[in-house]
């Protein structure tokens, strides 16, 4: 087992992977353990408004003498879940509309559904999500609906233009010389060819959306303000930010964080690519 | 007539204006798409506009008579015709909030927004050359180590982050910049302006002169550099026509996608740092529940991201002929 591990590292890019592997998994668990096994809740008021960092309180106190470690942490679920769930949902949706429509024959139809992605990819997502609110209402669960309205637009493209590539591959020609039915050529072939380079792409986008369900909640238009959310955390602290500093930067830092472990994965992923080319 | 490219190649005249005609027809193809999309948008998300308006406990009477204001109360096809109709007329709807022309609106908040994502742009661009080149160049592995270490940090680092820590260094500290106000005069905008379009600055380059660095090692590699260096033209000349010029296209593609981006960070920064310009307004919009602003903003955010791709990928083929458009 450790030797695989130090020869995954060994190779290019395997070490920071493992790196940012080992981040992630970290902040998972502290959010998934700390409500569970914590001392303090996170809308629990226990000290002094504004209490600087100390031993009891590693990450002070907030306005109303809330833990900010606690929240900090508690936030996990709503930031990472939220955006999880924003990034697996479409990618799923917008991988099996792109594969299908690599099928499709008619060029009418296929030119139609292609300028509606594009169209729909021409919008910035969070200007999307913000315009969406306006009728929907703030929330978190209206961000997941919202993200995977407008999400699979990309992954749709994404899987189109690699399965157009892949079923001109031999090996699909094979399969279909050998009689296998469609829906088999579909799921057994195709679809683990094209989700290579979607999953890729997946995991850049997390960054992408934990970026914008944060900055939705830091505008107000998602989580709200008494809940425990990175975006709106900061967005709180940040009319005492030059009495209390740590009301803003600790959340800040764990929103870095989870977007670093991320991004060292994808960065490590794509030195591996290179590297074997 | 032909017209001879770097590469040798020859492409007829016709062939590229059909090209170019091509790619013009698909950017209004797809600004079509925006209008549609714009238009569904609000129409078909799961809520009534007017009663996020007018709130639930509005009277029925209020929200029919909101419904008709909107044009809300026929058939979403008819509705779709007087939208494209009232389009063409440069009538974009009132909006609910000042009772003003959605289109002066607009035109009123989106040029401080524009000007400062072109300022932002031009000296991202500025730094993203010579680190790009230089870094590509050399190409020392423990220098771009750091380099990519650095530039994936502030990727990852979602900008109204970096705005906080910039207002916490930069206002709270030392007083060198306002937190929050806005003065539309030339000589004292400027004391506003300069730590968010420093922000977004830094957020471009990043990004920018990565992709800039990774094309200059690609570039690198063609066999028309080691021409060049065979040739012996002069430094300047290698760097600029050997070196920058091809490894351009990529570059600029990106930073046409980038601009659009930034439009959408926009909202965030603007918020921030309270400036008047479009994002502000579109916040403002959305907690208003004030639709025909939303969708009027939302049309032009649409239209702008796809004009810049349209230009981006047209400078990019003028860099480089092998583009294909």
């Amino acid at each position: 087992m450790i030797a695989k591990i130090r020869n995954f590292a060994e190779r290019p890019g395997g070490f920071g992977i493992l790196f940012g592997i080992g981040m992630f998994a970290f902040i998972a668990l502290a959010g998934i353990l700390y409500p569970l096994f914590g001392p303090y809740k996170a809308d629990e008021f226990v000290g002094d408004s504004f209490a600087p960092p100390s031993w009891a309180h590693p990450f002070g106190l907030d306005q109303l003498g809330r833990d900010v470690l606690s929240r900090t942490l508690t936030a996990v679920p709503s930031d990472i879940g939220v955006a999880f769930l924003g990034v697996t949902i479409p990618l799923a949706i917008g991988t099996v509309i792109g594969i299908l429509l690599a099928f499709v024959k008619n060029r009418f139809f296929v030119s139609t559904v292609s300028s509606l992605i594009d169209g729909i990819n021409a919008f910035p997502l969070l200007i999307i999500a913000i315009a969406m609110l306006t009728v929907m209402g703030p929330g978190l669960f209206n961000v997941v609906i919202i993200l995977t309205l407008m999400n699979w637009a990309r992954y749709a493209r994404i899987a189109r233009t690699r399965a157009i590539v892949v079923m001109q591959q031999n090996y699909i020609e094979a399969a279909r010389l050998l009689g296998y039915s469609r829906k088999k050529i579909i799921f057994r072939h195709i679809t683990p060819n094209v989700s290579s380079e979607s999953l890729a792409y997946a995991l850049s986008d997390f960054i992408l959306v934990i970026i914008v369900v944060s900055g939705l909640s830091f505008l107000g238009l998602a989580a709200r303000p008494p809940a425990a959310e990175w975006g709106a955390m900061i967005a709180d602290g940040r009319t005492y930010i030059g009495d209390a500093w740590w009301l803003t930067i600790y959340p800040g830092l764990a929103l870095c964080w989870s977007a670093i472990s991320l991004s060292l994965i994808v960065e490590g992923l794509s030195r591996r690519d290179r590297g074997n080319s | 007539m032909h017209i001879s490219t770097t590469g040798g190649r020859k492409i007829s005249g016709n062939r590229l204006l059909r090209q170019l005609f091509g790619r013009f027809l698909r950017a209004i193809n797809v600004s079509f798409w925006v209008m549609v999309i714009s238009f569904m948008m609000i129409r078909f998300s799961p809520g009534d506009p007017a009663i996020a308006r007018l709130g639930g406990g509005a009277e029925q009477a209020a929200i029919d008579a909101l419904r008709k204001e909107l044009k809300l109360d026929v058939n979403p096809l008819q509705q779709l015709i007087s939208y494209i109709v009232d389009l063409f007329h440069g009538d974009l709807g009132t909006s609910l909030q000042f009772g003003s022309d959605v289109f002066e609106t607009i035109q009123r908040t989106l040029p401080l927004t524009l000007t400062y994502i072109f300022f932002s742009s031009f000296f991202a661009l500025l730094l993203s050359i010579p680190i790009g080149v230089v870094l590509g160049w050399t190409n020392k592995a423990s220098l771009v180590y750091i380099y990519r270490s650095v530039t994936s940090v502030i990727i990852a680092t979602p900008n109204f982050f970096i705005a906080m820590l910039g207002i916490l260094f930069f206002s709270v500290r030392h007083n060198w910049a306002p937190v929050f106000g806005y003065i539309a005069e030339f000589p004292q905008n400027l004391k506003f302006l300069w730590l968010p379009v420093a922000i977004n600055t830094l957020i471009m380059t990043a990004i920018i002169s990565r992709v800039l660095q990774s094309s200059v090692v690609d570039t690198k590699g063609e066999e028309f550099v080691e021409t060049g260096i065979i040739r012996g033209v002069s430094r300047p000349r290698f760097f600029w026509y050997y070196i920058l010029k091809p490894s351009m296209a990529p570059t600029v593609v990106l930073m046409s996608y980038m601009m659009g981006t930034m439009l959408g960070a926009t909202v965030i920064l603007e918020t921030i740092f309270t400036l008047p310009g479009i994002g502000r307004e579109l916040v403002g919009a959305v907690l208003a529940s004030d639709y025909p602003l939303v969708q009027g903003i939302l049309l032009f955010f649409g239209i702008i991201t796809v004009l810049l791709s349209f230009l981006g990928d047209l400078c990019a083929y003028l860099l480089d002929r092998r583009v294909k458009l």
